[in-house]
């Protein structure tokens, strides 16, 4: 197992990486002590995490998953008690994960030379560091063994998505997104905090395999179910509620970070945060783990259907819902912000019926090409100057050929084109959900139907920005003479443009079912996991415990459908925006354009929310508190000063009264006395 | 021994630098402090303890039990020892008092040594605070620290110190009155049975089930009225709402290092008071008013998260924090569960070294700026780069990131109140009083981005660089001990666990 | 012997003259006569007690009485100067700064 013991280090490099630029941020403030203002340190130290998960991967598929306690966070001594560690679980999805994350985030490493460092922005350590930072709370988070460490990581990963998107903190509008993007997940994550708490109040464990005699808490909760459980605190409900709850409320910290709805508001601000790090939150990073944690914790959600119809009606709504907003959007990154929302909507809906692997697929082949997208927008960026208004530019294909072309990939990938990977993913994400409904779940076609229909506005939007910000006639100065880039910048791009394309290969699912060529490799790989974290075992719990059943339905219809809705949406854009000098159609949309460029209002009804909910509480609660609580204190006190500024006044400064009252004083004090011992009676 | 020592030497030390000129009197406070520092890790590191002080069965460290008054047919002890309650907080007062000293360097100009002789001379009567084991020695220390702390904030505060100060002290000593008078008819009602003030005879005895009756009233109604006097008594100290009034007001006027002081350890006298008196003692009525105190608890948390919301000036929405913060060790303790009152002891400390560490940050800041007012200033990260890395590090700390001590209290406090047994509704209470870490991380970010974040800009006329390394390197030693505590809490929960456990064994009459 | 009746009114007599004095005099001087006056009044109780039971505790505390009432004197004295240099006169009605 000598491989295994350098998995920690995958998480060690990035960190080390932070703490160096960090120590140059702090100790050699202003002087050019590092090269590249930080960024080497970090290159290398991603270089090496991608060789170590490549090495992890090429492992696990040699000697099966790893799984290993490290460290004792806390230990418990004993009844009652909870030993909370940190653990080492290196699985066939877990290794995918690794390998994924440290691939794009060298990228997006490499590529910030060409965004940040040739651009001349200040502050580069700080910078590196939280890159730094972020990829090591990320890949902790993948390689986390139980809830609690993952939570963990989650939150440590929404600290960093803070210090990045708020990077440029001199401006005001950066610092303003980036705590809207914590709060907005620290909400989620209130939830999810509550559920792991519950997690260790029903099981008394939260790890995601059971290890060295510590048990699982999915194969606890299964056993529970199946009715041979013990020790299962269950809060007096039947079980399969209290599992539903504890799914859902685990399930807010999902919704937040992978900014579904209602929570989503707070992912197209965080565009704000330079576009490298748009790219690692969208593709690999933060966005990425709540889907993740779905995954790695599956053999939960498996057991319980009715949390499972909500993930997946949350997926499908999220997917329609954030399409039709990308439709309107000016600003190129704007776009892609709400292509994200909807992507992962899709990962969601995949999870929820029943796709474990369609989900992961997704997660990865949308990886890429997203990665791929916010870099090639980010070239477009440098170009234009920091101008992200696509109807600035126009015409930037033959300026920018590399970009132009890596950029296509992407969008083809993104609209879900055959023979590109965001066409076989997608695919799968639709016909796994489809299955299931048509197996006896109205709700899931419910949620495949808003899917699908998410797929044509996706062709459109897509294509609207590609035809909007290459194509066409320039449309200002800037787009007519634009800035060059670099190899720093078209490196990564190519990189991810080759597998933009490609990475659907992973999959070939309609290929098999048509060829019978063994072509699902990543079907294979994940179902050879360990004994309870499997794709097998998985769909072994959907069937018996959540009682979902496939229907036997033809692979290829549901990819023509998709890819149909797909080329309809890209015709139309075509159709539309295929001018030397488009114009604005999606104005003619009236009323309904407003409704989408503003969101649907979401983002003020929330602040609204917040603003007179929230602040308006506080300013309640403080008038209470002033005048009422304080009020009562000072009141008491006010007795007392009331009468001592009445009593004071027998102090008079006469000696003489003092005299006199001494002297009453004593004759009262005998008098009374004579009385008690009746000499006057 | 050991003990004794550090008590007396810190003494010493605060009379001679009572008495020291004002120019070198932060040093050779500073100097003299590090001693209890080095005493208390010292003792930490051969800490043998086992058991809870106050009950059977426990291996006390470091204890001296002297006869020392007898008094109206009660023997007075001079009982001193600790366990593994006490010594986290023991180290505690040590640690804050020594860098609260540092902290006060820049700040403090006018009668220099008579307030570091104030600081030290409270270090002792905190240290005897936590370490006594006898009713008459713990109360005298207890009553001590109020002295200090009056003229602390009296002599050096802001423009209200005195009405500050007064309130301060009023509030706590009419809270010392009836908690002294609760306490009074606790022992009168155990009668015989108890022979001293010690208060591990009295824990025994009352959880034996010898409280009789007294003064007219039987024994239940004589527990209750006990625990009620108790619980609102050091109520005041710690503090729950609605008695937290008292609190803004003395940490605005207070001076920084002052401020550190009172929110680091002068709360957690409160928190301690009640795990020594109310639940070590009178369990059953705790558990009968269950729901009546999560009440308080998780008023206390909201209500004081919304207060802060509210506030404009730094320290204050650090104080109000506070209220927030100390409601969990209440949640805490009356879950009843060996991971709800080892979190409490466990947030006791954490809590201690965050709003330290927050305080002491908002002050190097006010050093510089001259104003805490969040309308006043924007963009300071611009200017003083390392204060704010800290200063935000501390606020996500204080929103309880994980590997930092704030969350690792935090959790004990939600995982032992979940599932309490004690308490009926647990979850629901867990659930509402968890709603604290949304508020909390809300109106520490918006206060953090008006300040520190966007253009820079001051209203006041000063001219902003950054902090003296005075300034800076106590705070850095607290995030890095913070840090340390949530990446290791095993530095001190092994111990806290240990004496929490005889606590919740309710064996006997109890 | 006198029987201690005699000495006790006298006291009494004396004592009565004293605070007669405190109550109606205005003059500093005077005030501490009568002060004086009823210190004396009660020594005469000590020494009258004194020869009464035989026993010179009393007469030991009268002793002290005397002394305590010299550095009384002394005191007042100053009092009373600095009242002089303060206000141009020995009536203590007339300084009243020391009220509410």
């Amino acid at each position: 197992m000598a491989a295994f013991d350098y998995a920690p280090v995958i998480v060690l490099l990035p960190f080390l990486s932070f703490l160096v630029a960090i120590g140059t941020a702090i100790f050699a403030r202003g002087k050019n002590v590092l090269p590249k203002g930080g960024a080497l340190p970090g290159i290398v130290a991603m270089a090496g995490a991608l060789l170590l998960s490549i090495w992890m991967f090429v492992t696990v598929e040699a000697q099966g998953a790893y799984d290993q306690t490290l460290y004792t966070w806390a230990s418990g001594p004993g009844e009652g008690t909870f030993t909370l560690t940190f653990g080492v679980l290196v699985d066939q999805l877990s290794a995918m994960m690794l390998v994924i994350v440290t691939l794009v985030s060298l990228l997006v490493h490499v590529f910030s030379l060409g965004y940040m460092n040739d651009e001349d922005e200040t502050g580069l350590p700080r910078y590196y560091a939280g890159l730094g930072l972020f990829s090591a709370s990320m890949l902790g988070f993948v390689v986390a063994d139980n809830l609690l460490m993952a939570f963990m990581f989650f939150e440590l990963v929404g600290l960093c998505s803070w210090l990045l998107i708020g990077f440029w903190f001199r401006e005001p509008g950066p610092p303003s997104a980036a705590k809207k993007a914590f709060l907005v997940t620290r909400f989620g994550d209130y939830f999810f905090l509550i559920g792991v708490v519950a997690v260790f109040a029903t099981f008394g464990t939260s790890q995601f395999s059971p290890i060295g005699g510590m048990e699982a808490f999915p194969v606890l909760a299964e056993e529970a179910l199946t009715g041979s459980a013990e020790g299962i605190n269950t809060f007096g409900f039947d079980a399969a509620t209290w599992f539903n709850i504890v799914g859902l409320l685990v399930l807010g910290g999902v919704v937040g970070k992978s900014a579904q709805f209602p929570l989503h508001t707070w992912l197209p601000d965080a565009m704000e945060g330079p576009t490298p790090v748009s790219a690692l939150i969208h593709a690999a990073t933060m966005v990425a783990a709540g889907v993740f944690l779905v995954a790695r914790m599956y053999g939960f959600y498996a057991l319980i259907p009715t949390t499972l119809a909500i993930i997946a009606f949350i997926g499908g709504f999220t997917a329609l819902f954030a399409a039709t907003m990308g439709v309107v959007k000016r600003e190129i990154k704007q776009v892609l912000a709400y292509s994200t929302i909807s992507q992962y909507g899709y990962m969601m809906l995949a999870l929820g019926g029943g796709g474990y692997v369609a989900a992961t697929f997704h997660l990865m082949t949308h990886a890429f090409f997203k990665a791929l997208l916010f870099l090639g927008a980010g070239s477009v960026i440098i170009a234009m100057h920091h101008n992200e208004n696509m109807w600035d530019m126009g015409g930037l294909k033959e300026r920018m050929p590399v970009t132009y072309y890596t950029f296509l990939s992407g969008s083809l990938a993104l609209a879900g084109i055959f023979p590109f990977a965001g066409f076989w993913s997608k695919d799968e994400v639709l016909y796994e959900t489809l299955v299931h409904g048509l197996g006896g779940s109205p709700l899931l076609l419910a949620a495949y139907a808003m899917g699908l229909l998410a797929v044509f506005f996706t062709g459109f939007y897509t294509f609207r920005m590609v035809l909007l910000t290459f194509h066409g006639e320039p449309r200002s100065e800037t787009a007519r003479n634009p800035h060059g880039v670099r190899w720093n910048v078209k490196g990564p791009l190519v990189v991810l443009g080759v597998l933009a394309a490609t990475a659907g290969f992973a999959n070939l699912v309609p290929v098999e079912k048509l060829t019978g060529a063994n072509v699902d490799f990543l079907h294979d790989w994940l179902y050879h996991g360990p004994e309870t974290l499997n794709g097998e075992h998985y769909s072994t719990l959907l069937h018996d415990v959540a009682g979902y059943t496939a229907a036997d339905f033809s692979v290829l219809i549901s990819a023509a459908v998709s890819l149909g809705m797909a080329l309809a949406g890209v015709g139309l854009a075509w159709m539309l925006y295929n001018d030397p000098s488009p114009e604005e159609h999606t104005a003619k949309l009236g009323a309904v354009k407003d409704l989408w460029y503003h969101n649907y209002y979401q983002d003020e009804f929330q602040v609204w929310l917040a603003e007179t909910g929230g602040l308006g509480i506080a300013r309640g609660s403080d008038k209470f508190d002033q005048g009422v609580v304080d009020g009562v204190v000072n009141g008491v006190s006010s007795v007392s000063l009331f009468s001592g500024s009445r009593v004071k006044r027998v102090q008079t400064g006469v000696v003489s009264n003092y005299a006199a009252l001494l002297t009453l004083g004593v004759v009262v004090l005998m008098v009374a006395l004579g009385l008690y011992g009746g000499w006057f009676l | 021994m050991i003990i004794e020592i550090l008590i007396a030497f810190t003494l010493v030390a605060a009379l001679a630098t009572f008495f020291a000129p004002d120019r070198v009197s932060g040093k050779l406070a500073f100097a003299l402090s590090l001693v209890p520092v080095v005493g208390s890790l010292y003792m930490w590191s051969l800490f043998d303890a086992s058991g809870n002080a106050l009950l059977q069965g426990s291996q006390v460290a470091f204890e001296t039990n002297m006869p020392w008054i007898s008094l109206g047919g009660y023997e007075i002890a001079w009982h001193v020892g600790l366990d593994g309650i006490s010594l986290p907080l023991f180290v505690l007062t040590t640690v804050l008092t020594s860098l609260a000293i540092v902290s006060a360097w820049t700040p403090i100009d006018t009668r220099a040594s008579q307030f570091y002789g104030l600081m030290l001379f409270m270090e002792a009567s905190l240290l005897g605070v936590f370490s006594a084991l006898d009713f008459f020695a713990w109360f005298v220390f207890w009553e001590a620290v109020l002295v200090p702390m009056y003229f602390l904030i009296g002599v050096w505060g802001g423009p209200r110190r005195k009405y500050a100060a007064i309130k301060f002290f009023v509030y706590t000593n009419v809270a010392s009155l009836a908690m002294f008078i609760g306490f009074m008819a606790l022992v009168f009602a155990l009668g015989d049975s108890v022979t001293s003030l010690g208060l591990p005879e009295i824990a025994q005895a009352t959880r034996a089930g010898e409280v009789g009756s007294y003064f007219g009233l039987g024994a239940g109604a004589i527990k209750t009225v006990a625990f009620a006097a108790m619980f609102v008594g050091f109520g005041v100290k710690v503090p729950i709402a609605p008695f937290h009034t008292w609190l803004p007001d003395a940490h605005v006027e207070a001076p920084t290092p002052v401020s550190v002081m009172l929110a680091g350890v002068l709360l957690k006298m409160g928190t301690y008071a009640l795990l020594r008196f109310n639940f070590t003692m009178l369990p059953d009525v705790a558990a009968q008013y269950a729901i009546i105190i999560a009440v308080f608890a998780v008023v206390s948390v909201i209500y004081g998260a919304f207060l802060a919301l509210a506030q404009q000036d730094l320290k204050r929405i650090v104080a109000y924090s506070s209220v927030s913060s100390m409601g969990y060790v209440i949640l805490g303790l009356v879950a009843y569960t060996l991971y709800g009152v080892g979190g409490a002891t466990f947030q006791m400390v954490a809590h201690g070294l965050i709003s330290g560490l927050m305080f002491m940050t908002v002050g190097v800041i006010y050093n510089t700026t001259h104003t805490r007012m969040v309308g006043d200033m924007s963009g300071l990260a611009d200017r003083m780069p390392v204060t704010v890395g800290i200063l935000v590090a501390a606020a996500f700390g204080y929103m309880g990131l994980p590997l930092m001590a704030g969350f690792a209290a935090e959790f004990f406090i939600f995982v032992g109140s979940f599932g309490s047994q004690t308490l009926p509704f647990a979850p629901l209470f867990t659930a509402l009083a968890m709603f604290g870490i949304v508020v909390v991380a809300g109106y520490l970010l918006f206060a953090m981005q008006r300040t520190l974040f966007g253009p820079f800009r001051l209203e006041t006329d000063y001219t902003v660089g950054p902090a003296p390394l005075h300034d800076k390197l106590p705070i850095a030693v607290l995030l890095l001990l913070v840090i340390a505590l949530g990446v290791a809490p095993e530095l001190f929960w092994g111990m806290i666990l240990d004496a929490v456990e005889p606590v919740l064994e309710t064996g006997g009459g109890a | 012997m006198v029987p201690a009746q005699w000495y006790l009114l006298l006291a009494a007599a004396v004592f009565c003259i004293g605070v007669f004095g405190v109550l109606t005099r205005s003059n500093a001087l005077m005030f501490l006569m009568s002060v004086e006056l009823m210190l004396n009044a009660a020594n005469i109780n000590f020494v009258a007690f004194s020869l009464q039971w035989g026993n010179v505790t009393g007469q030991t505390f009268g002793l002290f009485t005397m002394a305590i009432a010299a550095a009384e004197v002394a005191i007042g004295i100053g009092i009373i100067l600095v009242l002089y240099r303060n206000f141009r006169d020995t009536d203590v009605t007339s300084a009243t700064t020391m009220r509410w």
